[in-house]
């Protein structure tokens, strides 16, 4: 009943041939354009391409990436868990008590707004350079983003379905089980896709501050030295780590949440 | 673009938008009177104070410092001028990347509106790019644009970008279509559809990108500053904690939680004046964004 | 069909068949061999079930979507066939469309709504900005122009879209069910409103709906249409003298039969 939607262009089909060609020039373009940074601002500057694999291929080897990568994962892995249970289980349990929740809301609002980044050199005065601060500090940062996704899920229950179910006779416990958990999951689920990336980087950005291993630590050694290629290697390495991370999340994620037709509004 | 993507990128501000508007309403049930929630505000201030002074009494003030030390300190150093000096650094840093960012990612999708191949041939790099840990090439910033403000400016504005680019192409690919053919049936040329239907469309997504960006870009510029600066309240930050002044990091630390807050209720501000004209259940809220 | 000699437009033939979704072999026909004329001046409603294509149909003549067979003739001049590429929305500002939503932009006042067609044709001078403050008062709408939307209630929303469409003055006004979605009070003045605005300067509209009154009390003649794909299978002239009221119209004698004819036509 209303009016159609844009007509498709005829002349879309054959250029639509166009988009996979283009999309592997356009990453040919970009490492040309990379190899040309390099020639022309020199290697101290820009390392090329080659170099960076060439680098990594090193420090593969000599298993050295391996054991950086491996306490870069290890912190953010118990980070995760720890600050990852405590912020998802609070919200369930802040539920229970609307008074305590209308007052910590200005306290939470404001929590919400301090940098969480900035409190790492703090973690690293209490609890020195080693992997303990780092762990601390990913679980701030992982505890935050559950927590405030957590309480979106359950600030978005519809209250109508409870009564409704309350009005058959359904027990709390029943309640919690099948409204409150069905509808905050959704919500958990997007505060971890959040977070495990975070997670990786927050550990990395504490082990730039202050470390004696990790990647974070390896590639602010090497900008201490001037080794480009030894930072650009180390940022290639965390990048395809990250992203990898995101996808295996990503697929995971259609999995188990297949019942709901469109996630998108739900994702907070 | 991908509903997953789309979803993704609000992340914490969509909880903070959250926590503000349909929060308040869902907490303060009209069954609790208002005078006791504000006491039981008061109350849980006056603990979380007192267990911060009773920690500090025990573990001593190097650690924890303490909240009467903080005050104190916080207005020394106001008066010195050191702390305003910091922050209006560090603000500098967020604010220029943020519009070195920020600007090219607002304009992109109208540019490539028209341009369903292109957008689809960039669509993976873009994607890629928006996952790309950009903390993590910080000391790559410091190591190109030295120490100063210019690799804050760029790590800032390469998160900034990312984050208003998405958030403006949900918009303009949210345009009603209705709209668009109205207007053509009342004479519009595809100028006039982009400039009188498409660009106030997406303005509020373009918004909602740069509110949602904000407390990023002061989080950017600070782990740049924690890195390697001698100004800014990173810098404060560290040379705090690697002198054991411990309050000296909590008044830089008590000082970004005021500005990001600060900023916050500016945009939000700045947000519901420019969007008047929007239904105010509406205004300001990041549910446009899943409509 | 035998209103006037020269139609000021005339349908002929048209069919349209939207393009299969996945899975779905053939999609089912919204539209067949459908023809009629409308005479300049006209009145013509168009009654038929929910569903049955009406809006298509208006799409179609309004040039936002294309046909699968057929032509449309403007004054004897071929203007749309089949030929998707070459569509020109409201031909050249000939043809105006009233949809069923209101489609105001959120962002713009109501002045601002109701004047833009004229700045995007070039043509907002004194003469037509007076055009448009009387309309706003036959309306009852001055006093709102600086009030966005959201602000103004269903009925003022169906107005100003009705006269931002009035106000440029197409030849032809299509109206797709536009007083759908209001209460039957406000109904009843929106319908009183349209025909007292078009006593005032008569030109040619089509108005489609799926009320049977409504389309008896509006039109100089009903075309009934079949259920999808739609066809014209019957038409009514109706004569009840202009100006009408349409309070006492259901009293009139033959409104009654006039409606059961056209119910049994529908069924």
């Amino acid at each position: 009943m209303s009016i159609a939607i844009a007509r498709p262009l005829p002349r879309l089909r054959r250029k639509r041939q166009l988009i996979p060609a283009g999309r592997i020039a356009l990453g040919i373009a970009v490492l040309a354009l990379w190899q040309l940074g390099t020639n022309i601002m020199g290697q101290e500057w820009l390392p090329g391409p080659a170099d960076v694999l060439v680098r990594i291929w090193n420090i593969t080897v000599s298993g050295q990436l391996l054991h950086d990568t491996a306490i870069t994962f290890w912190e953010a892995a118990v980070g995760m868990a720890l600050g990852g249970a405590a912020g998802a289980l609070l919200p369930f349990l802040l539920r229970l008590s609307p008074r305590l929740m209308a007052a910590l809301d200005p306290f939470i609002s404001a929590a919400f707004g301090m940098p969480k980044l900035a409190l790492a050199p703090l973690f690293i005065l209490w609890f020195g350079i080693g992997i303990p601060a780092k762990i601390v500090f990913v679980a701030s940062i992982v505890f935050f983003l559950m927590f405030y996704n957590g309480l979106a899920g359950i600030m978005s229950i519809d209250p109508k379905l409870v009564a409704m179910l309350r009005v058959a006779g359904a027990s709390e416990w029943f309640i919690s089980r099948e409204i409150v958990w069905n509808t905050a999951k959704p919500f958990l689920f997007a505060g971890l896709k959040i977070a495990l990336p975070r997670a990786l980087s927050g550990a990395v950005v504490g082990e730039f501050i202050a470390a004696d291993s990790g990647l974070g630590w390896y590639i602010q050694n090497a900008r201490s030295f001037n080794d480009t290629t030894g930072v650009v290697a180390g940022a290639v390495v965390v990048t395809v780590l990250v992203i990898g991370v995101n996808a295996a999340l990503k697929r995971v994620q259609t999995r188990s949440l297949a019942w709901r037709p469109v996630a998108r509004d739900m994702m907070v | 673009m991908p509903a997953s993507r789309d979803s993704a990128i609000p992340s914490v501000g969509r909880a903070g938008a959250a926590l503000h508007r349909p929060h308040r309403r869902a907490l303060a049930p009209a069954r609790i009177p208002c005078w006791r929630v504000y006491l039981d505000r008061l109350v849980v201030l006056i603990v979380v104070i007192g267990l911060w002074q009773l920690s500090s009494l025990y573990f001593g003030t190097i650690w924890f410092s303490s909240p009467w030390h903080v005050l104190t300190r916080m207005i020394t150093e106001l008066r010195s001028g050191e702390l305003v000096f910091n922050a209006v650094y560090t603000l500098k840093a967020a604010f220029y990347g943020a519009l070195v960012g920020g600007v090219p990612g607002a304009l992109l999708p109208f540019v490539l509106r028209r341009r369903p191949v292109t957008s689809a041939i960039l669509d993976p790099y873009l994607a890629g790019g928006y996952g790309v840990p950009k903390l993590a090439l910080a000391p790559l910033f410091i190591l190109w644009f030295g120490v100063d403000l210019e690799p804050k400016i760029a790590l800032v504005a390469s998160i900034v970008f990312f984050l208003v680019f998405f958030s403006t192409m949900s918009g303009v690919n949210a345009v009603n279509a209705q709209y668009v053919n109205v207007m053509r049936v009342c004479g519009a040329k595809e100028r006039d559809i982009a400039r009188h239907v498409v660009w106030p469309g997406a303005i509020p997504y373009a918004f909602a990108g740069f509110r949602i960006a904000a407390p990023y870009a002061i989080g950017a510029a600070v782990v740049g500053e924690l890195i390697s600066s001698n100004r800014g309240l990173g810098f404060t930050i560290n040379s705090g904690a690697t002198d054991f002044d411990t309050t000296l990091v909590f008044v830089a630390l008590v000082t970004l939680t005021i500005l990001v807050v600060a900023i916050n209720l500016l945009v939000a501000r700045a947000e519901r004046w420019l969007l008047r004209w929007r239904p105010p259940q509406q205004g300001g809220s990041m549910r446009v964004m899943g409509t | 069909m035998t209103t006037a000699a020269t139609p000021i437009l005339e349908v002929r033939g048209l069919a349209k068949r939207f393009p299969p979704r996945a899975g779905e072999a053939q999609s089912p026909q919204v539209l067949a061999d459908l023809s009629f004329r409308v005479a300049d001046q006209e009145f013509l409603t168009m009654v038929g079930p929910s569903g049955a294509g009406k809006s298509t149909l208006l799409n179609i003549i309004a040039q936002v979507d294309g046909a699968s067979a057929g032509e449309i003739f403007f004054r004897g001049e071929l203007i749309e066939t089949t030929d998707t590429a070459a569509l020109n929305p409201g031909w050249n500002c000939q043809i105006g469309y009233v949809t069923q939503d209101d489609n105001l932009l959120p962002w713009r006042t109501l002045i601002d709504n109701v004047t833009l067609p004229l700045k995007l044709q070039g043509r907002y001078n004194e003469e037509t900005a007076e055009r448009v403050q009387a309309l706003l008062r036959a309306t009852n709408l001055t006093g709102f122009e600086r009030y966005y939307p959201h602000e103004l209630s269903g009925g003022m929303r169906k107005r100003a879209s009705l006269i931002r469409t009035l106000a440029y003055d197409p030849p032809i006004i299509l109206m797709d069910e536009p007083f759908g979605a209001v209460d039957a009070q406000t109904r009843g003045q929106l319908q009183q409103d349209l025909l007292r605005l078009w006593d005032h300067g008569r030109k040619t509209i089509i108005f489609v709906t799926h009320d049977i009154g409504e389309a008896i009390a509006l039109g100089d003649r009903v075309l009934v249409l079949s259920r999808s794909p739609a066809k014209v299978i019957a038409q009514h002239r109706i004569d009840i003298a202009r100006p009408r009221n349409l309070g006492n119209l259901f009293k009139l004698d033959g409104f009654g039969d006039m409606f059961e004819a056209v119910r049994q036509q529908l069924q």
